[in-house]
């Protein structure tokens, strides 16, 4: 169909800019994807990946211009406006990096996957079961509502969505930035059917190596003179051997209980303890209330039973009836970037915040502790001065902690920590919490990130509502995570 | 296009605040007293009089120009009122308990089966007809801004930094001033605009009828009333509230948008 040697999809000298002050995000670039190609795009957190993906659609955000270069469909440009509108309906397929957000909450799994889907009733179902089957979604899940689903569920909804419609050209931002490996693995074979085929291209934005090796045809990797240089590695104190010295656990919970709404049992039985000084990392397949957990314990959706007991102490289960210093013990940092910070604050306001209301620094000294965390997680001062809407998901994600750590907490929930963090970023991140594990704080990270889970002191799997110790696991629930 | 630029730039809130500024000063502004005659009864517009005169030989220019303060201000304090009702009734309905949200919508809706129009004139045969635009608004618009407000509200209230205001110890009322309504600015000077609008159209329809300011004050909606028998001598004595009054209504509600989008509403 298409003649050998015209690209799919092919960008030259793409630019694009900031309206308001001219500053470049995207300086001429050029890519080409060829006829079952495909292309992953690499680079530094904030280095202007999302960015890119939004210009080869022509859906940049108010505030950006791509006010240079073209982008060519099969050799015949795409005009911005109604022309590029129309082929993005008919031939794009997008999976955007915050895909619990763009979800409508209320419509179900099978109304979603099918939207873009035309042709009899019957054809249309079928088609969305065999794309929610392909990503390991059963059909009792096509009935569930998009609030219901998990960070990683509904990121394999947008994808189901995205494959069903069967999209010459798909683009995906971090489509596994929220998946455990098996899931992860499920992604790849997706893609890896679309490879190949002459009609088909698909362009990857991600962070993870492993897609990149098995994927790729061609990796585009972005720098930017915006991002900021990485503080040298910090050689924090050697965090490992630490368990037998063990302290007493500073968070505990005993028998808790968490039940779904609709009454599906999450957890059962969990019995954890958190000790200063310690990394736990929570494994768990998608969906497996890994969330829920934290949820719990940080108060924010409260448990069904059991209790939280913080020093010894027993915790309310709801936040706003726990007292403020035991607020500021335990901070947790969610897992959609772009729901966690205000998008009416700036950056520097928001990471002051905890230490003016905990710890009664005054507005300069807040504004310049604000300024130290966030230099400590790898961010540069002058976005101290925008709002969250200027910054990158990854860049978020890590203001995000930091305004947790304005907090000075005891305790550290963390809801996937480095899923929007390319491996340099990420690496300034763990060890910064080396180093604040080495001053005696306690950190709970729910994660599919090995470079995570390679620094815990304490790997636990949820599985079936049970927790209990990494390893070789008793597929009957006889033990639970009881660990000191 | 262009729309879309006035509406980003500082030129539509710079230009609405000039506008408001002039019309509430309009008054000093005036080359004539606004109550006298000065010419011969509907005199054309001539160097002397840009905008000639009315059915009593009094300045069409100056008129017009001390015609709009007690209007906008009157509008200015109606909307105010039925917002920031609005917002107070939308926060309950939204952060409160379901039953509570139940009721202040039940209160809304039976407020919303009555007309505003009818609500204005009944009220204004027994008050003022400043205090009866001011109460009808409220009546009115109140409930329309509580339930935006209230739908939002409970959107905003599981999102992510909202809970972690709540989970580093903020109180209550700091979590809905600091975090809900500036997340929900844009919304809320959008809604202001509307509110506005409406309160503008409700003063102006009480003025025309006649249970407004009085004769010979000099007022916008009144001069329409009394210069449309004029129409066709000094068709410029009928267009020049007009044009005015129109103004008002877009300026200062498309202004309140481009603000509420600078305010952050980029979410």
């Amino acid at each position: 169909m298409t003649a050998e040697g015209t690209a799919l999809l092919e960008a030259s000298g793409l630019t694009v800019c900031r309206a308001e002050d001219g500053s470049v995000l995207l300086d001429g670039v050029d890519l080409r994807v060829g006829p079952g190609e495909v292309l992953a795009i690499t680079g530094a957190s904030g280095a202007g990946k999302s960015t890119l993906l939004h210009a080869l659609l022509d859906t940049l955000p108010a505030g950006l211009r791509r006010s240079a270069g073209t982008v060519r469909r099969r050799g015949g440009v795409v005009q911005p406006g109604a022309d590029g509108r129309r082929w993005r309906r008919a031939r794009c397929g997008y999976v955007g990096q915050d895909p619990a957000v763009a979800l409508h909450p209320r419509w179900r799994v099978e109304r979603i996957v099918g939207e873009e889907l035309t042709g009899p009733r019957a054809e249309r179902a079928q088609r969305v079961r065999q794309a929610l089957e392909l990503l390991g979604l059963d059909e009792e899940f096509a009935r569930r509502r998009a609030r219901e689903l998990s960070g990683g569920q509904a990121q394999r909804v947008v994808l189901a969505r995205a494959l069903a419609a069967g999209p010459d050209i798909l683009l995906l931002d971090e489509p596994t930035s929220a998946m455990d490996r098996d899931t992860a693995r499920r992604v790849i074979e997706a893609v890896r059917a679309r490879r190949g085929v002459p009609e088909l291209c698909t362009v990857l934005v991600t962070h993870d190596p492993t897609l990149v090796r098995e994927l790729a045809d061609q990796v585009l990797r972005l720098s930017s003179p915006a991002t900021p240089p990485l503080p040298p590695r910090a050689l924090g104190p050697r965090v490992g051997e630490r368990r037998s010295g063990a302290l007493g656990a500073v968070l505990a919970t005993r028998g808790l209980r968490v039940v779904r709404p609709d009454g599906a049992v999450l957890l059962e039985g969990a019995d954890l303890d958190l000790v200063p000084g310690e990394l736990t990392t929570v494994l768990g397949p998608s969906g497996s209330g890994k969330t829920s957990l934290l949820h719990a314990l940080a108060g924010r959706r409260p448990a069904t039973g059991g209790q939280v007991r913080l020093r010894g102490r027993a915790l309310a289960p709801q936040a706003h009836h726990r007292r403020r210093d035991e607020l500021r013990a335990v901070q947790l940092v969610g897992q959609h970037p772009a729901g966690e910070l205000n998008p009416a604050h700036r950056i520097g306001r928001a990471v002051a915040r905890p230490l003016r209301v905990l710890h009664g620094l005054d507005a300069r000294g807040s504004a310049v502790a604000a300024a130290e965390l966030l230099a400590a997680v790898g961010l540069t001062a002058d976005l101290a001065g925008h709002r969250p809407h200027r910054l990158s998901g990854g860049q978020r994600q890590r203001v995000a902690l930091a305004r947790a750590l304005a907090a000075r907490p005891d305790v550290l929930l963390l809801d996937e920590p480095t899923s929007a963090l390319d491996a340099a970023s990420a690496r300034v991140v763990l060890d910064l919490l080396d180093r604040l594990r080495a001053e005696g704080m306690a950190v709970l990270a729910v994660t599919h990130d090995p470079a995570v889970a390679r620094r815990a002191d304490q790997v636990l799997h949820l599985r079936g509502g049970w927790l209990v110790p990494h390893g070789p696991v008793d597929p009957l629930p006889t033990v639970t995570g009881r660990t000191s | 296009m262009i729309r879309m630029r006035l509406d980003r730039g500082p030129a539509v809130p710079a230009a609405a605040v000039t506008f408001v500024a002039l019309v509430l000063l309009g008054r000093q502004l005036a080359p004539y007293d606004p109550e006298r005659p000065v010419a011969v009864p509907w005199s054309p517009p001539s160097g002397r009089l840009p905008l000639g005169a009315d059915a009593l030989g009094r300045d069409v220019l100056s008129r017009v120009v001390s015609g709009g303060a007690r209007l906008l201000t009157v509008s200015l304090a109606a909307s105010a009122a039925a917002l920031l009702c609005g917002v107070a009734l939308g926060l309950v309905a939204g952060w409160g308990s379901a039953s509570v949200g139940r009721a202040v919508r039940w209160v809304c809706d039976l407020l919303l089966a009555v007309p505003a129009l009818i609500l204005a004139l009944v009220l204004a045969v027994a008050l003022p007809g400043a205090t009866a635009v001011v109460v009808a608004s409220v009546l009115s618009g109140a409930p329309l801004t509580a339930r935006v407000v209230g739908a939002r509200c409970a959107e905003v209230r599981d999102s992510g930094y909202v809970r972690s205001a709540i989970e580093r110890g903020e109180r209550t009322p700091t979590v809905l001033v600091r975090e809900l309504l500036p997340a929900m600015s844009g919304l809320i000077a959008a809604d202001a605009g509307l509110r506005l609008v409406t309160a503008l159209q409700l003063a102006t329809a009480l003025a025309v009828l006649g249970l407004g300011p009085q004769p010979p004050a000099p007022d916008w909606a009144l001069m329409l009333s009394e210069n449309l028998p004029g129409a066709s001598l000094n068709p410029a004595a009928l267009l020049a509230p007009a044009v005015p009054l129109a103004l008002t209504a877009w300026l200062p509600a498309s202004a309140a948008r481009a603000a509420g989008r600078r305010m952050g509403g980029a979410a």
